[in-house]
C-alpha cells in the first residue's frame, strides 16, 4: 500500500524545523511526543474530548490525537516547551501555581495552550465565558474552580495599565 | 497542639512539584524513554460471556512487524494465578488468571496480546487475531445474578452470591415494632468509574543478566503491588523495582495488579526485551476498574417527633466478573459506619456483593461514597412522611459533643469529630431560612427550588485494628525515612503512591514541622521501591495522617538526635531547653528563643565527618527510619449544603449556591486541602448528574467513549464555597485527621437531597441516580398525572 508508506515531511514545533519520517497515519501528537521527544502535550481519550493534547496550529488551538503530522507541513506548531522562556514562567502558568489550578496536571498543557491564546483574543472574559472555553478541557482533579481563579488572574495582569 | 501552635504545618505554601509540570517536563509513564521497547496491544472479547474454543493468531503472526501473539495457556505457564481467598465469613473465594482461557466473562476482557515493533502495528494486527466464542447466556443486573437458574459467571461456585454477610446490634425489629413509624427508603447508584485523565499503562525492562525486572507504572501503592507482581512472577521482591513517577491521576483505578500489567512484565523477561503498553480511553472505559452499582434499602423506626429508634440496612452490590479485591471490602464499609454523626443504637444490616458480566470493581474515591446520601436521605424521608423540617429531624438525631466518644451500633468509635459545628455553620452561611422564604415564592411563580443538607463523618485513616476487626485482610501502617544530608539539605520518603494530590508539597510540611527546618530545605522522594520504605501506599484518606503522621515522628526523631548534638556541642549537660527553627538551633530562656550560633549544617558537618566529636556511645550520621500504625480508624466530619432548581419543563438540574463545611483536624497544607475539597465535590456533582457505565441486557458496554460517558466541564459545575474547621484528633501524630474523600460522599447527598427538596411539592421522590433530566422529567410528568 503505497499510503502507507514512511514519507519525509518537515514539522515546525516552537520554532524549529524538524525533518522526520513518518507514515501517512501517524498522529501530531505521536509525533511530537516519540519523534521529537516533546511529552509535555499528553494523550487523554485519542477521539478529542478531553483537551489534553491541545497544542496551538498558527497560534489557534487545536487537537494533537486529531490531526496528522503530516497535514501539519507548513504550519507552525506550539507545544508547552515554548510556553516558559528560560526558566520563568508565563504569566498564566504563574496564576495557575499561585492559585492552585493544577493537580495531577495531565490535562494541564491542554488547558495552558487553550487559554494562551484565548487570553489574546479576550484580554477581559467573564467568568462566565471562562467556564465555557474551558469546557473543552476535562479535567478530573480540581473542580475546575481554581483554574477559573488562575485565569482570571492571568486575564487582569495582562491587561495593560488603565490610564 | 492547635494549628496556630505549628511553625510550619498548616502554612499557605504554593505546591512544590508544580514548576516541572507546569513546564512540560513532568514525568508520566508513557514519558519514559526505553530504547528497543516493543509494544503490545491487547485483543479483547465482543462478548459479555462467551466459551473461548479457540484462538488462531497466524494472520497476525504474519504481519509486518509483529514479533509474537500470546495467550491464556503461554501465560499460565510464566505466571501464577491470583488467588483472592481472605478467611471471611460469607466469601466465596475466587481465582483469576493472567488472560482467561476458557471462558471470557465481560466485554473488554482481554483473551490474547500482540507484540509488534510499534503500536500502531500491534494494533492492525490485533484486528486479525481470530478467536472462536461460543456466546453464554449473560448476567447482566444485580437481580438477576441472585435468580436460583442465573448462568454462573465463575463456575467455581455455587452461585453469583460472592459475599454476604449480616450483623444485629440491639433489637432493631422490636424497636420497629414498638414504633410510631417505620419509614421505609430505597437509593439506587449507579455504575461509574474513575476517569483519571492519564489512562493506565507501563514499561517492563528485564535485565536477563541480573535476573531483575524494573517496572514503570502508575500505580497508588508500589510497594504493596511490588509484592503480587513478583509472587505472580515467581521472582523474589528483591528482584523487582517499581518506579512510579509522576501519575496523572489515580482515584483508587490505580491500585490493584492488572492483567495487562502481568503480562507485559512476564512478556519482557520471556522476550528479553523491553515491553511497554498504554492504555487508550476506549480501553480504560471498557476494562479498567469500575465502581459503585449498589442498591440500597433502609427502614427507620421513629417517634412522632422523628426521632431514630433503630436502623435496618440492605446492600445489594455488583461487583463485576473478577475479584480483584475481596468481595466485601467496599460494601462492608458502608454498613459499618451508616449511622455516622447520628445516635441510633438498634441497627443491623445486610450486604450481599454478586458477580456479573461486567467489569470487576474496585475502590474509587470513595468506596464508601453511598453512605451519607443514604444517612441524610433516609432522615429526609422520615421528615416527609412525618410533615417535618428536615433540618429539624437532623438536629434531634445528632451527636452533641457531650456524646463524644460515641462508640456507634457496629463498635467503631467516634472522637474528636464536630458533626453539629459543620451542621450549624454551614446551615448558616446559606440562611436556611431565608432559603425556605425564596423557596415559597418561587414556588407561587411556578419554579422549584429545593435545598439538600448531608452531614458526612468519613472514615479517613485505616489502622490495622480497623481491618482486623472488619475481616479484611491487611495492615493500616506506614513507613518514613528521613536524611539529613552532610550539608544539612534534607531527604525524605514514605511509602505513599502519589497521583497529584500534591504530597511533596503537604508532606514537606510535616518534615519541616517536625525537624524545624524550612520546607525549601526538605525534598520528598516517592514512588520507587528501592528508594521508599515498604509502606502501604495511598488509598482512602490515608496519606495525611499515615503519611504524613510518619514522616512527622520521623522528622521528630532526627530533630532528637540534631539537639542532642548540640547540647554535647555547647556542653549544656542540664536538660536545657533547645529547639531547631529555620534550620537554626535555637536556646530557651526566661521564655524567650534566642539563637545559639549553631546551624543544622553545622551538626550535619560533626555527624558525618567528625563523628568522634558526637557525645559518648552516639552512631554517626543523621539517617532515620520509623514505621506508624494509626489509631483503628480516624474520623473527618463535614456538612454540605447544595440550592438547586428543577426545571418542571425539562428535568434540568441548576445549581444555586453550594457550601461546605469541613473540619479535617489539622491541615499540613490548606492549599491542598482546599484542591482535594473542591475535586471530591466535583466528582460527586458529576458522577450524581452524568456519569454512568451503562450496560444492556447483553452486556454490551454503552458507555465506551467520552461521548457516551458524560463527565461534568467547567460550565456544568457550580462555585463552592467552604467553611474551613480544624479540631485536631487527640489520638494521632499533629492532630492530622486525613481528608479527600468525604467531599465526594457529602456532594452525592447533598445533591440528590436537595432534588427531592425541590420535587417534595409534587410528591415524587428520585431515588436512583444519575440525575438525569430524563429520569427527573418522568418523575414530574407522573406527578402531574396522578
Amino acid at each position: 500500500m503505497k499510503n502507507m508508506e514512511p514519507q519525509d515531511i518537515t514539522l515546525t514545533v516552537n520554532g524549529r524545523n524538524h525533518e522526520i519520517k513518518v507514515v501517512p497515519r501517524r498522529l501530531l501528537v505521536d509525533a511530537l511526543r516519540e519523534d521529537l521527544r516533546l511529552t509535555g502535550t499528553h494523550v487523554g481519550c485519542e477521539h478529542g474530548v478531553c483537551g489534553a493534547c491541545t497544542v496551538l496550529v498558527d497560534g489557534r488551538p487545536q487537537r494533537a490525537c486529531l490531526t496528522y503530522a503530516i497535514q501539519m507541513e507548513g504550519h507552525e506548531v506550539a507545544t508547552i516547551e515554548s510556553v516558559d522562556h528560560e526558566g520563568r514562567l508565563s504569566v498564566l502558568q504563574q496564576a495557575l501555581h499561585e492559585e492552585h489550578g493544577l493537580q495531577c496536571w495531565f490535562c494541564t498543557p491542554g488547558i495552558v495552550m487553550t487559554f494562551e491564546a484565548f487570553l489574546r483574543q479576550n484580554p477581559a472574559p467573564d467568568e462566565e465565558a471562562i467556564r465555557e472555553a474551558l469546557s473543552g478541557n476535562l479535567c478530573r482533579c480540581t473542580g475546575y474552580q481554581n483554574i477559573v481563579k488562575a485565569i482570571q488572574k492571568a486575564a487582569a495582569r495582562m491587561r495593560p495599565e488603565q490610564i | 497542639m492547635s494549628q496556630a501552635e505549628f511553625h510550619y504545618i498548616g502554612q499557605h505554601m504554593p505546591r512544590k512539584e508544580d514548576y516541572r509540570l507546569l513546564t512540560g517536563r513532568g514525568r508520566y509513564v508513557d514519558d519514559v524513554e526505553v530504547p528497543g521497547a516493543l509494544h503490545v496491544c491487547f485483543v479483547r472479547s465482543p462478548h459479555a460471556h462467551a466459551r473461548i474454543r479457540g484462538i488462531d493468531a497466524t494472520a497476525a503472526r504474519g504481519m509486518p512487524g509483529v514479533v509474537a501473539v500470546f495467550t491464556g495457556a503461554d501465560l499460565a505457564r510464566w505466571t501464577t494465578r491470583l488467588r483472592m481467598a481472605p478467611p471471611i465469613e460469607g466469601l466465596q473465594p475466587m481465582e483469576m488468571d493472567a488472560l482467561p482461557i476458557d471462558k471470557v466473562r465481560f466485554q473488554g476482557d482481554p483473551v490474547a496480546c500482540v507484540v509488534a515493533g510499534d503500536r500502531y502495528l500491534a494494533e492492525d494486527a490485533a484486528e486479525q487475531v481470530q478467536v472462536d466464542y461460543e456466546p453464554l447466556p449473560v448476567v447482566s443486573s444485580m437481580w438477576q445474578a441472585l435468580q436460583a437458574d442465573a448462568p454462573r459467571v465463575d463456575e467455581t461456585l455455587p452461585s453469583n452470591l460472592l459475599s454476604h454477610q449480616q450483623a444485629v446490634f440491639g433489637d432493631p425489629q422490636a424497636r420497629a415494632q414498638a414504633a410510631h413509624r417505620v419509614v421505609q427508603s430505597t437509593f439506587s447508584m449507579h455504575r461509574q468509574t474513575h476517569l483519571p485523565i492519564e489512562t493506565r499503562g507501563c514499561a517492563a525492562i528485564w535485565d536477563a543478566g541480573r535476573e531483575h525486572l524494573t517496572f514503570h507504572v502508575g500505580n497508588q501503592v508500589p510497594h504493596p503491588y511490588r509484592t503480587t507482581l513478583a509472587g505472580r512472577l515467581r521472582l523474589s521482591e528483591s528482584q523487582v523495582t517499581v518506579v512510579s513517577q509522576d501519575v496523572g491521576g489515580g482515584f483508587g483505578q490505580k491500585i490493584a495488579l492488572y492483567r495487562e500489567e502481568l503480562v507485559v512484565a512476564a512478556l519482557a523477561r520471556e522476550l528479553k526485551q523491553p515491553v511497554r503498553w498504554r492504555e487508550d480511553r476506549l480501553e480504560n472505559l471498557l476494562a479498567s476498574s469500575q465502581a459503585r452499582e449498589d442498591f440500597c434499602r433502609t427502614r427507620a423506626a421513629v417517634d412522632a417527633e422523628g426521632r431514630l429508634l433503630s436502623l435496618e440496612l440492605e446492600i445489594v452490590e455488583d461487583f463485576g466478573a473478577y475479584s480483584f479485591y475481596p468481595g466485601n471490602y467496599l460494601a462492608r464499609v458502608v454498613a459499618m459506619i451508616l449511622t455516622g454523626p447520628y445516635k441510633v443504637q438498634d441497627y443491623s444490616y445486610d450486604v450481599k456483593v454478586v458477580l456479573s458480566n461486567k467489569v470487576g470493581n474496585g475502590p474509587m474515591r470513595a468506596p464508601m461514597a453511598i453512605t451519607s446520601w443514604l444517612m441524610d436521605g433516609t432522615l429526609d424521608a422520615v421528615a416527609r412522611e412525618l410533615q417535618l423540617d428536615p433540618l429539624a429531624v437532623r438536629r434531634l438525631n445528632m451527636l452533641h459533643p457531650q456524646d463524644l466518644p460515641y462508640r456507634m451500633a457496629t463498635g467503631e468509635v467516634l472522637e474528636d469529630i464536630t458533626p453539629r459545628e459543620t451542621l450549624e455553620g454551614a446551615v448558616a452561611a446559606i440562611d436556611y431560612a431565608d432559603f425556605r422564604r425564596r423557596q415559597q415564592e418561587a414556588l407561587t411563580q411556578g419554579r422549584y427550588l429545593g435545598l439538600g443538607i448531608c452531614t458526612v463523618v468519613e472514615s479517613t485513616t485505616y489502622g490495622s485494628r480497623f481491618y482486623k476487626a472488619a475481616g479484611i485482610p491487611g495492615s493500616g501502617h506506614e513507613a518514613a525515612w528521613v536524611r539529613i544530608e552532610p550539608t544539612g539539605v534534607v531527604n525524605a520518603s514514605a511509602g505513599l503512591g502519589p497521583t497529584g494530590q500534591g504530597y511533596e508539597t503537604s508532606l514537606s510540611h510535616a518534615v519541616a514541622e517536625g525537624l524545624g527546618v524550612p520546607m525549601s530545605q526538605v525534598r520528598i522522594h516517592l514512588g520507587h521501591t528501592d528508594i521508599a520504605p515498604y509502606g502501604m501506599g495511598s488509598r482512602g484518606a490515608r496519606g495525611g495522617t499515615a503519611g504524613g503522621g510518619t514522616l512527622y515522628l520521623c522528622a521528630g526523631e532526627a530533630q532528637a538526635k540534631v539537639l542532642a548534638i548540640a547540647r554535647h556541642h555547647l556542653g549544656l549537660d542540664s536538660p536545657a531547653v533547645l529547639r531547631l527553627r529555620e534550620a537554626r538551633v535555637e536556646r530557651q530562656s526566661e521564655g524567650v528563643w534566642l539563637p545559639t550560633g549553631l546551624s543544622l549544617v553545622d551538626i550535619a558537618r560533626k555527624a558525618y565527618l567528625d563523628p568522634t566529636s558526637l557525645p559518648e556511645g552516639m552512631s554517626p550520621g543523621l539517617d532515620f527510619h520509623k514505621t506508624y500504625d494509626p489509631p483503628p480508624m480516624t474520623y473527618s466530619n463535614s456538612t454540605h449544603v447544595c440550592e438547586v432548581e428543577v426545571d418542571a419543563a425539562t428535568g434540568a438540574v441548576r445549581f444555586g449556591r453550594y457550601v461546605v463545611a469541613e473540619d479535617c483536624g489539622t491541615v499540613l497544607s490548606p492549599v491542598v486541602v482546599e484542591g482535594q475539597q473542591l475535586g471530591a465535590i466535583a466528582m460527586g456533582l458529576s458522577g450524581t448528574l452524568y456519569e454512568h457505565v451503562e450496560y444492556d441486557d447483553n452486556g454490551q458496554n454503552l458507555s465506551g467513549t467520552l461521548a457516551d460517558y458524560l463527565v461534568a466541564t467547567a460550565h456544568e459545575l457550580p462555585h463552592i464555597e467552604i467553611l474551613s474547621m480544624h479540631t485536631p484528633n487527640r489520638s494521632t501524630p499533629a492532630g492530622i485527621k486525613g481528608m479527600a474523600e468525604g467531599g465526594v460522599m457529602g456532594a452525592i447527598g447533598a445533591l440528590c437531597n436537595a432534588v427531592n427538596d425541590a420535587l417534595r411539592p409534587l410528591g415524587v421522590v428520585a431515588d436512583r441516580q444519575p440525575l438525569t433530566p430524563m429520569y427527573l422529567r418522568g418523575l414530574i410528568r407522573q406527578a402531574q398525572h396522578s
